[in-house]
């Protein structure tokens, strides 16, 4: 069908250069064609014209917002830029490289001696101990998925109130994250109502690092329950029910269904649930930030701060284009996750 | 299945372990078959109905506490008070249930050039605005992507598509020093403007439910002299409705939840976002005579209210969304 159209496109202009071999295949339908050109190249173009203009908004503010933002962000990344306005700055004979290395701030991140002042100081503490802090809340995904698995599991057996139980999950999706913020710092203060609830007497929110990072595995894994369990009742409801049937006149029990059918068939859920969540997740940054404060403050800073709130407090440091490169540096960091994902289900359809 | 109830199969003759014959009679009352009784499926429905039951509402308490204790610390009259408020108020402030609320929207004065209503008018327009013109647009396209055959369509689509892999923070940095020398910062426009533009994801979402409407209502149309405008207005916004809303409330959400980039975009008090003055209240009032931390928490009920009446009101639709894009992953 396309190729037809790209032929009678081409016909018009009647340059007769396309290959002769195309031109001996078309030649016999190219009376009729030439017959119907016209209409149909009205209604062809006509498509191709409202095709584009109805994308065209969407086309450029990601070409806008997110290409060119981008490349601007590499760009910057290898200069010295420190949050001029930025088209004089382009223009400028500031714009250049940070002591004429342009792989400067690449290099700087991984550096490990300690100097003096910002540009001497090594970074390489900061730079793995917030992103060692961004994989470790990361720990939440698998957690938060079983017990989803579960609770879908649950709502998915024939019983009352299923979608009462299910706006009630959820209602912690919904919910403004700063709100909650602000509630969890008192909830798990060490007077505070989980602790009494509990009868500990935990430390929870100026303890160890560890048990810092816990409360805020918590929170993220309470947030997010209700949409994985909404997507994992999706999954399950569309689960053939008659593979159910079989299974159960042939005498498996329970336990059995659930690891052999329920389970590859909720696999897709499955997958898709991981990759969003794990790119999600390396984004962390608000509930850190709003429980314990920005990287700089005392007592924060490799501890608890996740790598977006790092790169945050170095913009704020002014350091707009080591800012920059720790961005592109995200960004490779989560493709890479990404890719990595998609090679293991690539593996498993193999296998 | 044989449905003898609590009954033994083996005789009581033949010797069994005493204390297996006493566990397996308690695995029988709950339904369990076992090699000396058999199995009723009915108790056994019930014993596994009774353990989700129970697993499910452990979970729904555990999802609304925190909400729970929202309410009811905010009426509390001291701080220490509010601390220790676990399932009930420990104290009720003077003046009645409604005194810390009325006082802390007097408290947002603290902002330069705003105040309560001016910075909730703000959130309104940064949620409404973008998310109407966003969600038009994204429909737009989605239509086209799913229903025009146009040049360049798998192109377009897959460039829109691949932008969604760079992560938003890793752009925040430049989108901020574009802003600010476009001079959007320091008047609310930075949250405006770039959502209007639609969004790749909400644009995905409602192409993969307009696939599933027939073409053969296009075909009439365009058979009839509609153009592609008229059908998009005629059709596809009322036939795709229920993904539109659904999306629309999402983003909706999304925009009133916001924190990241409220936090970069916006410069000066006056245009600030509720989550960013909600997040900065407790260090501009903790100095006051009368401050109290269940203020504190009565804004957080405060910033939390619109976006519940909106979930409570529409819960149907967008948990069916969400479901939608479950089953079709």
């Amino acid at each position: 069908m396309e190729k037809e159209n790209a032929v009678m496109d081409t016909e018009p202009a009647g340059q007769g250069a396309a290959a002769p071999v195309t031109e001996t295949l078309v030649a016999s339908g190219t009376a009729a064609a030439i017959r119907k050109k016209k209409p149909i190249n009205r209604a062809k173009l006509q498509d191709n014209l409202w095709g584009w203009a109805f994308v065209a908004l969407l086309v450029i503010g990601t070409t806008l917002f997110v290409y060119v933002a981008f490349i601007l962000t590499l760009i910057l990344s290898f200069t010295n830029y420190e949050g001029q306005a930025l088209f004089k700055y382009f223009g400028s004979k500031q714009f250049g490289s940070f002591m004429n290395d342009a792989l400067f701030w690449y290099k700087y991140m991984f550096r490990a001696e300690s100097g003096s002042g910002w540009a001497n100081a090594g970074d390489m503490v900061n730079f793995w101990g917030t992103l060692g802090n961004s994989v470790f809340y990361l720990i939440g995904i698998p957690i938060g998925m079983i017990l989803s698995v579960g609770i879908a599991v649950c709502m998915s057996r024939d019983i009352k109130f299923t979608n009462t139980f299910r706006v009630i999950y959820y209602i912690p999706t919904v919910a403004s994250v700063v709100s909650i913020s602000l509630v969890w710092n008192r909830l798990f203060d060490i007077d505070g109502a989980i602790n009494s609830i509990l009868g500990s007497n935990v430390n929870w929110l100026g303890g160890e690092a560890t048990i810092r990072k816990i409360t805020i595995l918590i929170l993220t894994t309470w947030k997010g329950l209700g949409g994985s369990v909404i997507l994992f009742v999706a999954g399950m409801n569309g689960v053939n029910a008659s593979y159910h049937e079989a299974a159960e006149i042939d005498g498996a029990n329970a336990w059995h269904i659930f690891w052999r059918i329920t389970l590859p068939q909720l696999y897709p859920t499955i997958f898709y649930v991981l990759v969003t969540s794990v790119i999600n997740g390396m984004q962390i940054y608000v509930e850190p930030e709003l429980i314990y404060g920005s990287f700089s403050d005392p007592g924060v800073g490799v501890a608890v701060t996740p790598f977006v709130g790092y790169i945050m407090n170095v913009v704020s440091d002014q350091y707009y284009a080591y800012g920059c490169a720790l961005s592109v540096m995200l960004a490779i960091i989560i493709f890479i996750f990404t890719l990595v994902e998609f090679g293991l289900d690539a593996r498993r359809d193999k296998a | 299945m044989t449905n003898v109830e609590n009954e033994a199969i083996v005789p009581a003759a033949k010797k069994v372990n005493p204390v297996y014959r006493a566990l397996c009679k308690f695995g029988s009352f709950f339904g369990f078959g076992s090699k000396l009784y058999g199995s009723n499926k009915r108790r056994k429905k019930i014993f596994f109905d009774v353990i989700t039951y129970v697993i499910l509402v452990v979970g729904a308490l555990t999802m609304v506490y925190p909400f729970w204790w929202m309410l009811v610390a905010s009426v509390n009259g001291s701080t220490v008070d509010t601390l220790q408020t676990v399932f009930w108020p420990k104290s009720l402030i003077e003046g009645g249930i409604f005194e810390n609320y009325a006082r802390v929207i007097e408290k947002f004065d603290a902002f330069e050039g705003a105040n309560y209503w001016r910075i909730v008018l703000n959130t309104v327009i940064y949620s409404v605005v973008p998310v109407v013109v966003g969600v038009i647009v994204s429909a737009a396209a989605a239509f086209a992507f799913a229903k025009i055959d146009f040049k360049g369509k798998n192109i377009a689509f897959f460039y829109c598509m691949f932008g969604i892999m760079i992560p938003f923070p890793a752009l925040i940095i430049v989108q901020y020093c574009l802003y600010s020398a476009f001079n959007w910062t320091t008047n609310g426009l930075a949250m405006i403007i770039p959502g209007c533009f639609g969004s790749v994801m909400t644009a995905f979402f409602i192409r993969q439910y307009l696939y599933s409407l027939p073409t053969s209502i296009m075909e009439a149309a365009k058979i009839d002299g509609a153009g592609y405008w008229r059908i998009f207005w005629l059709f596809i916004i009322p036939l795709g409705m229920p993904a539109i809303m659904a999306q629309g409330i999402l983003s909706f959400m999304g925009a009133w939840n916001n924190y990241l980039a409220p936090e970069m975009f916006i410069r000066t008090e006056e245009w600030y976002h509720m989550s960013i003055a909600l997040s900065n209240l407790e260090g501009r009032i903790s100095s006051d005579p009368d401050y109290n931390m269940a203020q504190i928490i009565a804004a957080s009920v405060l910033a939390l209210i619109p976006v519940l009446v909106l979930f409570g009101i529409f819960q149907k639709t967008i948990i069916g969304s969400i479901m939608l894009t479950g089953s079709k992953e």
